[in-house]
């Protein structure tokens, strides 16, 4: 029968001239081979958005484009051409452009409801609030909308709430047209894959009414990857492309997911293809750009358990921190939950935000640091973002090794809000940068303000709805409020319940459990009840802070020392630190409140102030640099030690700080680590190289290592014949050397 | 404010010991110009004493010329008096703010601004064979192919004429004659190449650390290793120079320099382990010559 159509529409073709795009369209169900012929006969219409519709059906996207611009130029009250030019634009995952011709188009009309559902996907697509907003819109002005259906159901199902994404797909699952009904099919079978009913019956019906439609197994492909399962999303893409060979959004997908796995050689494939296909999609020309541009020049390392992706310029000075602080977070926060991950971890640092960012999400411009996929971690390197622009790389590879542990003991099934929580409790109480005041409960790390505040304002989410505070923020600076509940709702559960309660829930989510069911079994509570006793907790937790004050109290310290009047700032930085103990973040009053005292002579106050500000998690460089030297003034020695090790840690692309905490280590009988750090100072390519080589050869030296001593410290003088010092110590080395060889 | 000292004796040995490419102490220059705000006169003024002082480590005859002193005529008649003969090199420095109009660099003085042709043009009638100048100035970049030549070396703050904010280069250059870090030959002084180098990793670690875009980038054309600019206090050695009873081992470590140098000139010519078993036999008699010089 379908065959039947085909031959019709083409007869009708070959008698007429020309058929017409639906005509076409209608042909690509049953024999796509006739519909291409179809498409190519429209491709010299007269008219410029018919051409446009045959390019872009053929994939010739670039013609596509030019041929809606010629339309737009010829017809520009149309606000439909504009549409469907934007519809281009999103397929080929160019959000900005899209958007800007919906926007036009409404502009034209603010009643085009094609337009509203184009701005919609672009919402759902950006993880946006507004998409909801705007489908809803859309139903009041048609409430037959099945567009704005199917973006709700989208938007349910991402929101974990298949009863709603159910209920609004009841009367799209027979509508009219094919390529709705389909989308609604797909949509169903998405729903059948997240609640582990797999194969789904949709999928079969799906592929009875439209065989080549890939797109079913790009959507249910689409809910494995925000849920974090990868390797179920590669089985479904790979499905995809074999259903539609020409489905190049679907390689694009399964590229990008495949890189996620670590699987290079795989994902570098599929993107190729999906660039020959779809030469103009943003995210595969990114991600191939990445591949070939950066990736392709760093050497991956590899050790026990371990694989290391740095930037060849600063591999010298971060692989041996980067290496340490994975294998210890994997010991200590793996031994906390339980879980030892059975395949290697992948740690990328990038020092470019923007390369993290097309590693992420194949375009540049998102606002997080750091992403973990299963075993893979990849993050902004501190040379994309500084310790004294507020990133902790440190603790943040600490946040993001937590979640290969959450991520991998509950085969990525682990809730975003318990996953981000343990990981915000991890650093806090256990990662380099942890609260560890003295006489103080452990990892009662003091919040941002505006926690505090969201609390009192009652705009904390519920614990079963916390999800959406990450993936649909409602009020500015929620995504942070939300990181730092989680942690606290991880750390009043522990508190309230033990700490094996949290490595119950994790069992809980590992069985599939939603998050109130998981809060069930595990703490044997309703959700609410979990609500009620952590708002008390957070009542408790915070009675003693005001915020006002602090705010205030702050300000004006800050003030003061931009003034100068140092005993002003000390009194205005104590009032604010007995309104809010321990605050390190931004604005604290710890710095300079340290730098004020030892202006007025008061080195000793100067030194509370400044190591309650280390101790307590502050990281800032100036304060702890003033740390070290007070204490080495003060000859305390190893406490200097210990501040300058956090200081190298979290800003260790300082030549300085790491030649210093060389010195100071050697100087300290610590050859091995003092080696360490000089070899991170030399590969920073420092000025002076032959004091770097002569630093190498002494920590050799110290460790007996004669020979490696005298390769470093003849590097040393061959740039520098007259370095006396150098010359000294190649004496001593071959006096070693010779006692050595004597009997 | 003028500033003059003569070569003295520790300067000849100096120039001795380090060999035939570094040439005797240069006659200097240093200029500061407008600062046009207080904040940028005491700046520059600062670095050109610095600059002045560092001279002197090493007896440079040395002329500053700072406020209404700075004006064109001046620096054109300094520059004709200080360098009479061709005996010595010329260093001219000039620190403070630069323009670029598109066409002409202009260095900022009181009165009208000299142009980068008309220095150059006061600088062909030196004689000295062998120049360098430093811009230590914003757009200084712009003045490099003007002045750049046969015999004269060009030092600039900024890559070319549109890096127009004021710079920090000349703050680093002045650092860099004062910091043993900056002498990477470990000969106890600062060369203009050593200085360079310093100031420009420094001043990209300056923007680094603010965060900032960096708005200057330091560029240099010529030979600038050959022009001494500062000697450290602390190098041990020159005391000793000064001792006709250690003149022997003076003129043996002369002989080991040259024959390192020499070794490091054909260091392809050997395999890797005998290149360093050859350097490490030469070396290890210069420690011996340097201990002994050291003794007392």
């Amino acid at each position: 029968m379908r065959r039947l159509a085909a031959l019709v529409a083409i007869i009708a073709v070959a008698s007429t001239g020309a058929a017409s795009i639906d005509q076409c369209r209608s042909l690509e169900f049953d024999d796509r081979e006739a519909a291409k012929v179809c498409f190519e006969a429209l491709l010299a219409d007269s008219a410029p958005a018919v051409r446009a519709e045959a390019a872009w059906a053929l994939d010739e996207v670039a013609v596509a484009s030019a041929a809606f611009r010629a339309a737009v130029a010829a017809e520009p009250m149309r606000a439909d051409i504009r549409v469907r030019w934007g519809e281009l634009f999103l397929e080929a995952r160019n959000a900005v452009e899209a958007k800007a011709l919906f926007d036009e188009a409404l502009e034209l009309d603010p009643q085009h409801v094609p337009a509203m559902v184009g701005l919609a996907r672009v919402a759902l697509g950006g993880f946006d609030v507004r998409a909801e907003a705007i489908a809803n819109e859309i139903l009041e002005t048609e409430p037959g909308n099945h567009e704005a259906r199917l973006i709700l159901a989208r938007l349910a199902l991402e929101a974990d709430d298949p009863a709603r994404a159910e209920g609004e797909l009841e009367g799209v699952l027979a509508a009219d047209e094919p390529r709705i009904r389909l989308e609604a099919f797909a949509l169903r079978a998405a729903m059948d894959h997240l609640a582990d009913r797999a194969p789904s019956p949709w999928e079969a019906r799906t592929m009875a009414l439209y065989p080549g439609y890939g797109a079913l197994y790009e959507t249910i492909a689409h809910f494995y990857i925000i849920t974090r399962r990868y390797r179920e999303a590669i089985a479904q893409l790979e499905r995809a492309v074999a259903v539609d060979p020409e489905l190049w959004t679907a390689y694009g997908t399964l590229g990008m997911n495949l890189l996620r796995v670590n699987r290079f050689e795989d994902a570098y494939r599929m993107l190729t293809r999906a660039h020959d296909g779809a030469p103009y999609n943003v995210e595969v020309v990114n991600a191939l750009r990445l591949l070939d541009d950066v990736l392709a020049g760093w050497e991956p390392q590899a050790s026990d358990g371990l694989l290391l992706r740095i930037d060849p310029l600063e591999s010298g000075a971060l692989a041996s921190y980067a290496t340490d602080l994975t294998t210890r977070a994997l010991a200590v926060v793996g031994g906390r939950y339980a879980y030892r991950p059975d395949q290697p971890v992948v740690v990328e640092l990038y020092g470019r935000h923007e390369d993290f960012a097309v590693r992420t999400a194949g375009v540049p411009g998102i606002g997080i640091l750091g992403a973990t996929f299963g075993e893979v971690v990849v993050m902004d390197g501190p040379s994309a973002r500084g310790i004294d622009d507020g990133f902790d790389w440190a603790s943040a590879l600490w946040h993001e090794i937590a979640h290969v542990i959450t991520l991998g003991a509950t085969n990525n099934r682990v809730a975003r809000w318990f996953s981000e929580g343990i990981s915000v409790l991890e650093e806090w109480q256990t990662g380099p940068s942890r609260f560890r005041v003295a006489d103080h409960p452990p990892g009662r790390r003091a919040v941002p303000v505006n926690v505090i505040e969201a609390h009192r304002e009652a705009k904390l989410l519920p614990v079963a709805d916390l999800d959406e505070g990450f993936i649909r923020p409602r009020y500015t600076g929620q995504i942070g409020v939300s990181y730092t509940q989680a942690g606290l709702v991880c750390e009043y559960i522990a508190l309230a319940h033990g700490r094996d309660a949290l490595v119950h829930l994790l069992a809980a989510f590992a069985d599939g459990q939603d998050t109130g069911a998981a809060i069930e079994t595990a703490l044997d509570l309703q959700p609410g009840d979990l609500d009620s006793a952590f708002a008390a907790y957070l009542d408790d937790r915070f009675a003693d802070i005001d915020t006002a004050s602090f705010r205030a109290a702050a300000a004006q310290a800050h003030g003061s020392a931009e003034a100068g009047n140092w005993t002003a700032v000390v009194e205005a930085a104590e009032r604010a630190i007995a309104s809010y103990p321990f605050f390190v973040d931004q604005m604290s009053p710890y710095p300079i409140l340290a730098d004020a005292e030892d202006r007025l002579g008061r080195r000793d106050r100067a030194v509370v102030a400044a190591r309650t500000y280390w101790q307590a998690g502050g990281r800032l460089t100036t304060p702890l640099s003033q740390l070290v030297r007070w204490l080495t003034e003060s000859g305390d020695l190893d406490e200097a030690i210990a501040v300058q090790r956090a200081l190298a840690l979290v800003a260790p692309l300082n030549r300085d700080h790491r030649a210093d905490l060389g010195d100071r280590l050697l100087a300290h009988g610590a050859a091995r680590e003092a080696l360490g750090e000089y070899s991170a100072y030399r590969s920073l390519q420092p000025h002076d190289q032959a004091n770097a080589h002569y630093r190498l050869a002494r920590a050799h030296f110290a460790l007996a290592g004669t020979e490696a001593a005298r390769r470093e410290v003849l590097l040393a003088l061959e740039i520098a014949p007259s370095y006396t010092d150098a010359l000294r110590l190649l004496l001593d080395i071959n006096a070693a050397a010779n006692e050595t060889a004597d009997p | 404010m003028v500033v003059a000292t003569g070569m003295g004796r520790y300067l000849a040995l100096l120039a001795l010991v380090v060999g035939p490419a570094v040439a005797a102490a240069p006659r200097m220059l240093i200029v500061a110009g407008l600062g046009g705000e207080p904040g940028y006169a005491s700046a520059f003024l600062e670095q050109a004493e610095a600059a002045a002082r560092a001279a002197e480590s090493i007896r440079a005859a040395v002329t500053v010329l700072t406020g209404e002193d700075a004006r064109a005529e001046a620096i054109r008649a300094a520059l004709a008096d200080i360098a009479p003969d061709a005996t010595n090199d010329l260093v001219l420095v000039l620190i403070g703010h630069g323009s670029y109009d598109e066409e002409h660099y202009r260095f900022n003085v009181p009165g009208p601004d000299p142009t980068a042709g008309e220095i150059a043009e006061w600088l062909l009638r030196v004689p000295a064979k062998q120049q360098l100048v430093v811009l230590a100035t914003s757009a200084s970049g712009a003045a490099v192919d003007t002045l750049e030549g046969e015999g004269r070396a060009v030092i600039a703050a900024t890559r070319d004429g549109s890096e127009r904010n004021a710079v920090v280069f000349g703050r680093f250059w002045v650092a860099a004659l004062q910091d043993g870090r900056a002498d990477v030959d470990k000969d106890g002084r600062i060369n203009a190449d050593e200085a360079f180098r310093f100031a420009e990793q420094a001043v990209a670690a300056h923007y680094e650390e603010a965060q900032r875009i960096a708005t200057e980038h330091p560029r240099r054309v010529g030979r600038t290793e050959r022009f001494a600019l500062a000697a450290l206090a602390e190098h041990g050695l020159a005391a000793a120079l000064g001792d006709p009873a250690l003149a022997p081992f003076v003129a043996r470590r002369d002989e080991l320099l040259a024959a390192i140098d020499d070794l490091g000139e054909t260091k392809r010519d050997y395999l890797e382990e005998d290149y360093f078993a050859r350097l490490q036999e030469l070396l290890l008699e210069l420690a011996s010559v340097e201990r002994r010089l050291e003794q007392p």
